[in-house]
């Protein structure tokens, strides 16, 4: 998706606050909109990451970029909570549950959180049966157009010459994932010079890496 | 959400407890200290991180696929996610607030000696630069170089010395005093 989330290289967006306080939260309602999340397990029960990426995508620009964070997070939680029947709107509008709860949720002691946090470590490699395509230091062209959908090749990529730097086996598929769609492809990190993606980075050595999935990329 | 049975008041504090102080920064600047001070661990985290942080017990949110990249004289690795806002979570805790700012995923990877600057670090042009967009589920952690003159501390005392932004990239000369700001 051609949205306002894919930010790399986009210009105006100004500088950056560099004296933020060192502490994770900076207000009570930052960390009760983390530990909401944390708590009902990121959104509904039925979506996976992709989905919720999306989700999140789809926030309306001027928000995506002016909201703050942790409520911009929760708020995505909240459309996956309405999109799959498990409250509506007016019940998070008004903070009211007008239904019976479906079940009723365990509480958690401090050293649980810690090791729930330790037990939700995720693979997202998985076998597969087709051949890489390519192999390290292989040159490539990364595709000009990417799906409507949901996406993870970023526009500032699109067309560009970049270099095999590594190949991580098959991962899940973003693109496919986001549509329920469990499918994999071969992942690799690919090398881009920063002189092939800016005007103005002519003299410069500097390397840019993405990791890439195959279908995003064509050979040279 | 906890009327609708989907968490509770007390699960809720204990996130905010989890994420305040045990999942954090310092999870990340032990696991450096560490690859200082002794090179067969930092040759296993180099080559899998992911695996390499479970002696500590410190797998977990975002780190299924975790890879360390090493700072050199010649070489500053910095760490961006311009489609979103990927993190190590399980290894530094929450992510400040600028590495989730347009500001940054939009500059990190073409001008990140213009971000590096804003942060106060200033590189020689002939310190090359590798940016790390987190646009996979692979997350990168940045190993700082170990400052001069701290051949007799000890792992705990080292640790205090790694900034968090000296692990995502936007800090890079680490001082021998106790960590100050981030």
């Amino acid at each position: 998706m051609d949205g306002v989330h894919d930010l790399g290289g986009k210009q105006g967006h100004g500088p950056i606050d560099v004296h933020e306080p060192v502490e994770p939260f900076h207000a009570d309602w930052e960390a009760r909109a983390w530990a909401v999340s944390k708590g009902i397990g990121g959104g509904a029960p039925d979506i996976n990451i992709d989905w919720w990426r999306h989700v999140r995508e789809t926030t309306i620009p001027v928000d995506y970029l002016t909201r703050p964070y942790l409520d911009s997070w929760l708020e995505a939680d909240m459309v996956t909570l309405v999109d799959s029947n498990i409250c509506t709107l007016e019940e998070l509008v008004t903070g009211k549950s007008t239904s019976p709860a479906a079940g009723e949720a365990v509480s958690i002691s401090v050293a649980n959180a810690i090791l729930a946090n330790r037990a939700s470590a995720t693979k997202f490699d998985r076998p597969i049966n087709a051949e890489p395509k390519f192999l390290v230091g292989n040159e490539i062209i990364a595709q000009q157009n990417a799906s409507t959908g949901h996406t993870r090749l970023p526009g500032y990529v699109r067309g560009r010459h970049g270099k095999i730097h590594a190949h991580h086996g098959a991962h899940l598929f973003p693109d496919a994932v986001a549509r329920g769609i469990e499918k994999a492809e071969h992942l690799y990190t690919v090398a881009f010079a920063a002189r092939d993606l800016w005007p103005e980075a002519n003299d410069s050595k500097d390397m840019i890496f993405l990791d890439l999935w195959e279908s995003y990329l064509d050979p040279k | 959400m906890v009327e609708k049975g989907l968490t509770t008041t007390e699960t809720i504090n204990a996130w905010v407890e989890a994420y305040s102080e045990e999942i954090g920064p310092k999870r990340g600047a032990q696991v450096v200290a560490r690859s200082w001070i002794d090179p067969t661990f930092k040759d296993r985290l180099l080559a899998d991180a992911a695996k390499a942080i479970e002696e500590f017990g410190f797998e977990g949110d975002a780190t299924g696929h975790l890879k360390a990249v090493e700072n050199t004289a010649e070489l500053h690795n910095l760490v961006v996610c311009t489609l979103c806002s990927c993190y190590p979570f399980s290894i530094l805790g929450i992510a400040p607030n600028w590495y989730k700012t347009a500001a940054y995923r939009s500059r990190a990877v073409r001008d990140p000696r213009g971000v590096l600057t804003e942060f106060g670090v200033s590189l020689n042009t002939d310190v090359q630069i590798h940016v790390w967009d987190s646009t996979a589920e692979l997350r990168y952690l940045v190993l700082p170089q170990r400052p001069a003159g701290t051949e007799s501390l000890c792992e705990e005392e080292l640790a205090k010395l790694v900034t968090r932004n000296s692990m995502i990239g936007t800090d890079r000369n680490l001082s021998t005093q106790t960590a100050g700001e981030s």
